[in-house]
């Protein structure tokens, strides 16, 4: 059985004719071939990779189906930098070295982008229970934790609270 | 870009990976576009742990539209070649069972795969799956390793006879005469002792699963061969493998690993039966085949080690020097059934470096590794040694309690002195400075101020405590080990190329898998040719354009690899040298010639003599008048060998806090001090050591594999197999007391690999020490507050008893 809808990602309608049972993650991976979004678990939602935002909410995408997204606006990693301007979280990772294999790196980046929104001045104890949804096997998260601090405060100095994501 | 005053080795460098992976353009496995419309596999697993297949149907499944094909093992066993092969198999005297990617006729763990399903998609592929129908006959699981070593136990394999698959005794002889002499000498050291130790120890089975799950992509075509993607950390040892299972020729089999892979700590480097299939199926259908493992799969079938019970015995004088050690380590082997590795290799080498920094002159180490129905154990960061650290640094805290001493001054006292030297296990540790080491990290905490802050607390009714673990780890290891133990060379090697604009690429047979290669080998050719790191490309892990190399495990990168780099670099310094002083009629001295800022100078010339660039493009582009013995190429290949192991070494501290009430514990303080030799980017270093140290702590405190009486694994989901996240560890304090290693032309040695192995004791030595009016001593991991509760509760029956 399949469905036609329409999702905004990073700012392009796509309009599509989908299996009802098509998982989100895969509709952005396979469908719309942006691959920036990971799998690290299987339909379990417990690693992470796949979280991309929600009309500006932070989701894991391997929990939603493609259809429940009809209508909707989708961010994904690849949405993240604007015009070629790296976001000052993605700056903050590479400076900080918040990654390795960077197989977590996306669903991190797409959750604390959010987080900073709700809370643009955490404390590092707030930054990690904010991460809690996003393992890193690598990192021991001592780098990631110090990206996100660093970005929150060079976003509060600049005046710019991230943007929604849409 | 970073601004570097002493040159690029050393520097606090940013990685040249990240841009890409910040912006979604990693380039891992499945998101590789190499193939068109490939066909989907998906393996059924045995949902028994032992069991003779009665009979499989698969007609429902085959049925349905969408599906290619579904193979069972009675359809490959005439077909494709079993395990072992002649490159999987180490030149160690063990058992090493024949097996297909397949089950056949039985299976031997929960998880094993026993059809493979193949579809135009993932999803139909699933479908199918849940309709293969496999009836089995159940046969007694073998749950317990040292059940499974009573003389009326049923077999794993009971072709081979026996469900001891290696075993083998350490004391440094090499003749059955000087074991005996060995034995007899480590059983007088103990019956004359003023102080024993005596424990078992158990270290449970847990891995260190990397994000990023197996997989592989594979086409084949008569005329060209065949093409394998996949995720590996050993391209060139998966073509050996792959040619030699199908008979095509090796030049006409090409293995890519993916320039980005996510994670693989050891987990990625042995042949696993689920590529061999893919290979298989490819050939057999004409088409490209794809399998990305599900995180299910992988936690059923691989990233299991550890799982070894240690008894282990000290003798020591009443000061606390050790003068003996005794230890029988039993290695639940599992299924045994995987390549090179054959589940045995990491307990082996773990029995080995039991005695760890220590200078233990004499021992007597026995390991057996044991075949169960149980995935077989697969390598891991800490490679095998993780119980043994565990057990050791535990052992020497009772010592230390013993003769009445303070745990720091007993480890300090029996720490090496003496290097190189050979332990007595046989093991040679080639260079360091193991108490310089200690002393840092020691002088750090200021451990008598610890003391008394420590019994402030107590008075107030807080129990903060201090523990230390230790790790001697390889940065590599020689042909002359890796030969005997895997069949296989560990030479580190590199291709450097420069183009007539003077840039370089650096090809690179290893795999890494987040380790920054692409920055480090580029910071080291930068240095030496006097370039930018930017004008440095790595390729890694393509076999058709790199030398022969053994892989990216067990910290080779930066003792071998990098070596590999750092000669061929000079190589073509030297070639460009000549050329440049016969041009300029000069002495033909690399002494008198500098490489800096992209050009080359002269010590008596105040301007450069050439640039980069215009050396490379006169030599490659136009290759006239060129000096005597000179060719065009700027191309050099080297191989670096190292005539003995070597070694890094890494000395833990933990400070916790605990609740007597509840056993709940608090980790307040977590310190690292490193001897990695000279650190060509303390960024990637410092990276390696925290995600290191929180692997060893995730697996002490949280992450179990589970397996019930019948070998039913309980575990296969990540709700159930807990790792540890952000808000679960602390920062991780690291100090640096690096010495150049001797016998690299950098003096860089590799590291790494062995960081998470002194996290677990050093963890328990804490919360002992500060639960220790309590009198409990910690000897089964994993730690957790139920477990500390006991052990409070049954120490307060003890006493109240
Ligand atoms: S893939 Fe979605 S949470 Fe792991
Ligand atoms: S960087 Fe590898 S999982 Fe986070």
């Amino acid at each position: 059985m399949t469905r036609e809808i329409s999702v905004t990602v990073n700012g392009t309608v796509y309009r599509k004719q989908v299996p009802v049972r098509l998982l989100l993650v895969d509709f952005i991976r396979d469908v719309l071939d942006l691959t920036g979004t990971h799998q690290g678990c299987t339909y379990e939602g417990v690693c992470g990779a796949c979280t991309v935002q929600l009309n500006g909410e932070a989701v894991k995408s391997c929990m939603m189906l493609a259809v429940q997204a009809d209508g909707q606006q989708v961010t994904t990693i690849e949405g993240l930098a604007r015009n070629g301007v790296l976001h000052p979280l993605q700056k903050a990772f590479k400076e900080h070295h918040g990654l390795q294999c960077g197989f977590c790196t996306s669903g991190m980046i797409m959750n604390a982008e959010e987080f900073l929104r709700t809370n643009p001045r955490p404390t590092e104890d707030e930054i990690r229970h904010a991460l809690i949804g996003n393992i890193c096997r690598c990192t021991g998260y001592q780098g990631i934790v110090a990206a996100v601090s660093a970005a929150a405060e060079e976003m509060s100095a600049a005046g710019t609270p991230a943007k929604s994501g849409s | 870009m970073t601004t570097v005053e002493k040159g690029w080795i050393g520097a606090r460098y940013t990685r040249r990976e990240d841009l890409r992976l910040l912006t979604g353009k990693g380039q891992y496995l499945a998101d590789l576009r190499v193939v068109r419309d490939p066909l989907v596999v998906k393996f059924v697993r045995s949902s028994v742990a032992h069991a003779l297949i009665k009979s499989i149907d698969v007609s429902a499944a085959a049925k349905l539209p969408g599906v290619v094909a579904v193979l069972t093992g009675a359809d490959i066993r005439d077909k494709i070649r079993p395990l072992p092969t002649p490159s999987t198999v180490p030149l160690l005297p063990g058992h090493y069972p024949t097996h297909w990617p397949l089950a056949v006729e039985r299976v031997r763990f929960h998880g094993e795969p026993v059809a493979a399903v193949v579809a135009t998609d993932k999803y139909t592929a699933e479908d199918a799956v849940e309709l293969v129908q496999v009836e089995y006959e159940d046969l007694p699981p073998i749950t317990d390793p040292e059940k499974a070593l009573l003389a009326d136990s049923p077999l794993v394999h009971p072709d081979i006879g026996t469900n001891v698959m290696f075993s083998m005794v350490l004391t440094g002889g090499l003749t059955e005469a000087e074991q005996a002499a060995n034995k007899a000498r480590v059983d007088s050291i103990f019956a004359t002792a003023d102080v024993v130790v005596k424990e078992r120890f158990y270290g449970h089975r847990c891995g260190v699963m990397p994000l990023e799950t197996r997989g592989a992509v594979a086409s084949f075509d008569p005329e060209a061969g065949l093409r394998v993607w996949m995720s590996t950390q050993r391209p060139h040892i998966d073509r050996l493998v792959f040619s030699e299972l199908f008979d095509i020729p090796q030049n006409q089999v090409q293995v890519s690993a993916p320039r980005d892979q996510g994670g693989a700590f050891g987990v990625k480097a042995p042949v696993y039966r689920e590529p061999i299939m893919i290979v298989y199926l490819t050939k057999l259908l004409g088409r490209p085949v794809q399998w990305i493992e599900t995180r299910e799969e992988h936690l059923m079938a691989v990233s299991q080690e550890r799982d070894q019970i240690h008894e282990l015995e000290l003798a020591a004088d009443k000061q606390g020097r050790i003068l003996g050690l005794r230890d029988r380590v039993i290695a639940d082997n599992g299924d045994s059934c995987e390549g090179v590795f054959w589940g045995f290799i990491m307990p082996f080498y773990g029995a080995a470096l039991v005695p760890n920094a220590y200078h233990i002159p004499d021992c007597d180490i026995s390991i057996t590794a044991v075949a169960t129905n149980k995935s077989a154990l697969s390598p891991a960061r800490a490679f095998g040694s993780l119980p043994g650290r565990f057990a050791l640094d535990r052992a020497i805290d009772m010592l230390a309690r013993k003769v009445g001493k303070d745990a720091a001054d007993v480890r300090r006292m029996n720490l090496i002195t003496q290097l190189p030297c050979n332990i007595a296990t046989g093991v040679h540790y080639d260079s360091g400075n193991f108490v310089g080491v200690w002393d840092k990290l020691v002088q750090h905490i200021d451990v008598p101020r610890f003391r008394q802050e420590q019994r402030a607390a107590r008075a107030e009714g807080r129990y903060i405590g201090l523990g230390f673990g230790v790790a001697v780890h390889a940065s590599g290891v020689a042909s002359e080990a890796l030969v005997p133990m895997e069949g296989q060379p560990g030479y580190g090697s590199a291709t450097l190329k420069m183009d007539s604009s003077g840039t370089v690429t650096v090809f690179e047979g290893d795999a890494p898998q987040g380790q920054g290669h692409e920055t480090t080998m580029a910071q080291i050719a930068a240095e030496i040719l006097g370039l930018d790191p930017e004008d440095v490309t790595v390729r890694v892990g393509d076999t058709n354009n790199t030398p022969f190399a053994s892989g990216t495990f067990g910290a080779r990168g930066g003792s071998y690899t990098a070596s590999a780099v750092a000669m061929a670099a000079k190589a073509i310094r030297d070639k460009i040298v000549k050329v440049v002083a016969h041009d300029h009629k000069l002495e033909p001295d690399p002494a008198h010639f500098r490489f800096e800022a992209k050009s080359i100078w002269h010590k008596d010339r105040a301007e450069a003599l050439t640039s980069m660039a215009g050396v490379c493009n006169r030599i490659i582009m136009k290759p006239l008048d060129l000096p005597a013995g000179a060719d065009a190429s700027l191309e050099h290949t080297a191989f670096f060998e190292a005539k003995e192991p070597m070694m890094a070494f890494s000395a833990h501290a933990a400070i916790v806090e605990a609740d007597p009430a509840s056993g709940e514990f608090r980790i307040l303080r977590y310190i690292s001090s490193e001897d990695v030799g000279r650190v060509i980017n303390p960024l990637i270093v410092e990276g390696q050591v925290r995600g290191g140290v929180v692997q060893g702590l995730s697996n002490a405190m949280f992450e179990e594999f589970i397996y019930d009486e019948n070998g039913q694994q309980l575990t296969s989901s990540m709700e159930n197999y807990m790792l540890a996240n952000a808000a679960d560890v602390p920062n991780i304090e690291i100090l640096h007391a690096d010495t150049p290693c001797e016998h690299t032309p950098l003096g860089t040695r590799g590291m790494g690999e062995g960081v998470p192995g002194p996290v677990p004791g050093a963890l328990c030595n804490a919360i002992c020490d500060a639960l220790e009016p309590f009198g409990i001593e910690i000897r089964d991991l994993p730690v957790r507050p139920d477990r500390v509760w006991a052990l409070l509760q049954a120490a307060r029956a003890r006493a109240a008893g």
